[in-house]
């Protein structure tokens, strides 16, 4: 899976429209947002605070939709979908990562990494199978009892990304991954995702400040104004 | 960990929380359990008949008719059969401990009353012995733990004998069971010639007549005409149908029963108000994570699922227990304050626990799962 089957983009913005209602006012995001991510590719976002990248990590993860344009992922046109089909999309064909991990603390990790096979018809044995095989790839084998609130940060990362990658989706969105964690464990964190993408052609798009975590992607676009700047690739 | 699992582990994230308001559920649909037991068992009015005529003094309770009126009576047209009865009140033992005997003529009784009080041909029989014998009421002679053959003494409260005595003396012939749980049987018969014969005061009065009405013939009009009948002589009548005159004497102690009856119904709605309220707040403080959940792809209807599965468990738990110690209680007191927890009330019991329940998941459910992931996910 490193090459893309058609000549057809994977993730296809055309002429994208997004704003917010501030009481009465309306606040333009993107009044015209062109992008083309062909699969197996790693993008990283950059640009300064409220130029609008969760916003459009938002849209590609089918959480927020575009008010014009279109926007295609694989055969799904997202910006014609409605609330369902949307939910039903995002259970199979993503997953994401948060900046603060987003665990639910009543939930031991594995359990948190179970979440999104409650939607899948697996039997639970399958179930715990798939946890075990994904939390041994994060490097957390043997902690999956363990709740989130007694782990480290970078720790509680690794079970928020064992979660995005457990259904095994075609494309990974990561909003500032590593936003919130030392040197040493982004450095862990980074070198999963490049794991992700190398190894098992994950399609991934990383929102991110850290020009360290940018480096680790095959490409870093830069958002401002609503627009994209320039494009630098990774050697 | 299963999808109801991920509700129980979001029932039991705060264990104290959730076995308080288990704790408050279960109190509300005890007390609820023991009200409605009450209202429906033979303290209120719903075993009565409401075929059967009373005829009482005018004048009031307490105040007797002559048995002079037992021709005119059975000679009023639509008048099947009639009975009569005088009462006895004392105590056996302890003061506290009150005893209510009816004396009647058996036949009559028999003729007028039998099938509701379960009065079979055999009871009769072994009544006719001796003129001391009675008839106990199931629920008495079980409080009491009074078996056949066995001797009474009822002190009488204002009846003395002709001796100057108070001391009422008595042979339980048999038990008597009543037509069905919620008929009242906790008293005594004995027989009309052996009571008035030996009181020292009132001879040949009843406190009441009681009058079968023929096939088909109202009993609101033949009251009417009963009353007419005797508007004119030294003691005018007053004519209820027994299930009339059971609420019109249950009215009597109104403003006590009122009173626990608001009391409760109060406590009851308060309690269920703090339920409430407590899970609407439960769940709104999970927006976030509520968010989260549709993130990862968890549709609206599932999350609906999910927080109704954690409220109905929390209801369903609180008022099991809360139901099944009223059940409790009617079994072990059942029998001497009439309490009935009959399955009409569990039913109904039942579908109010679900309703609740899902009423105080819908609340905070339905609002979270129309706010928008992106608005839910901006909360923390
Ligand atoms: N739900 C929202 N309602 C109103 N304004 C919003 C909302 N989400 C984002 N914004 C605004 O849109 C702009 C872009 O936000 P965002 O995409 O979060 O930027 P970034 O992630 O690049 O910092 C900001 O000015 C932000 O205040
Ligand atoms: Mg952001």
């Amino acid at each position: 899976m490193t090459e893309p089957a058609t000549d057809a983009p994977y993730i296809a913005l055309k002429a994208v429209q997004k704003g917010f209602k501030i009481g009465a006012e309306a606040v333009p995001i993107f009044t015209a947002l062109d992008l083309t991510i062909p699969r197996g590719d790693f993008v990283a976002i950059m640009g300064p605070s409220g130029s609008g990248k969760s916003t459009l990590l938002n849209m590609l993860a089918g959480i927020d939709s575009p008010d014009g344009g279109e926007l295609r992922i694989g055969s799904a046109r997202l910006d014609r979908m409605g609330e369902g089909a949307r939910s039903s999309w995002r259970a199979h064909s993503m997953g994401i990562v948060f900046q603060f991990y987003n665990l639910l603390p009543m939930l031991t990790a594995a359990e948190n990494v179970e979440l999104p096979l409650l939607l899948k018809p697996l039997a639970a044995r399958d179930r715990r199978a798939r946890v075990e095989k994904v939390l041994d790839l994060v490097g957390l084998s043997g902690r999956g009892g363990q709740y989130p609130a007694l782990m480290s940060g970078g720790e509680q990362q690794r079970v928020g990304i064992a979660r995005a990658i457990v259904s095994d989706p075609a494309l990974l969105l990561c909003d500032e991954p590593t936003g919130d964690l030392d040197r040493k464990s982004a450095g862990g964190v980074l070198e999963m995702l490049r794991f992700l993408n190398r190894k098992l052609g994950k399609t991934i798009v990383m929102v991110t400040h850290d020009p360290r975590a940018a480096s680790c992607a095959r490409r870093t676009l830069h958002l401002d104004k609503g627009q994209f700047l320039e494009e630098r690739r990774a050697a | 960990m299963g999808y109801l699992g991920l509700a129980r582990r979001n029932a039991w994230r705060k264990p104290l929380r959730t076995a308080l308001l288990m704790v408050c559920v279960a109190i509300a649909f005890l007390i609820y359990g023991l009200t409605a037991s009450f209202q429906h068992g033979s303290q209120g009015a719903a075993g009565a008949s409401e075929d059967l005529l009373g005829v009482m003094s005018a004048a009031g309770r307490g105040q007797s008719l002559p048995m002079a009126y037992l021709p005119r009576l059975e000679a009023a047209p639509g008048v099947a059969a009639v009975a009569w009865m005088a009462r006895l009140r004392g105590f056996a033992g302890a003061e506290s401990n009150v005893i209510a005997v009816s004396a009647a003529d058996p036949e009559r009784l028999a003729a007028v009353n039998g099938p509701e009080l379960g009065l079979a041909p055999g009871l009769m029989a072994a009544l006719t012995g001796a003129r001391d014998r009675v008839l106990v009421g199931h629920a008495l002679a079980e409080a009491q733990g009074w078996a056949p053959g066995q001797r009474i003494t009822v002190t009488a409260f204002d009846t003395p004998t002709a001796a100057g005595s108070r001391d009422w003396q008595f042979e339980i012939a048999g038990i008597f069971e009543g037509a069905g749980p919620s008929t009242d049987t906790y008293f005594v018969i004995a027989r009309y010639d052996y009571v008035n014969a030996l009181r020292a005061r009132g001879s040949d009065s009843v406190d009441a007549f009681v009058v079968r009405p023929q096939e088909g013939v109202s009993s609101g009009e033949l009251a009417r005409s009963i009353d007419a009948l005797f508007a004119n002589s030294a003691a005018p009548t007053r004519t209820q149908t027994e299930k009339q005159f059971l609420e019109a004497f249950l009215r009597q102690f109104a403003d006590v029963g009122l009173i626990i009856n608001l009391v409760v119904g109060a406590d009851f709605v308060t309690l269920l108000m703090i339920v409430i309220n407590t899970l609407v707040l439960a769940v709104r403080e999970r927006r976030f994570e509520i968010g989260v959940l549709k993130t990862l792809g968890f549709s609206k209807r599932r999350i609906l699922a999910l927080v109704l599965a954690e409220t109905l468990f929390i209801f369903a738990v609180g008022g099991g227990i809360g139901l099944a110690l009223a059940k409790g209680a009617t079994l072990l007191a059942g029998a001497s304050l009439g309490l009935v927890l009959a399955p009409l009330i569990l039913g109904k019991a039942i579908a109010l626990i679900v309703s609740l329940g899902a009423v105080s998941g819908l609340i905070p459910a339905i609002s979270a799962i129309r706010s928008p992931v992106i608005t839910a996910l901006r909360t923390r």
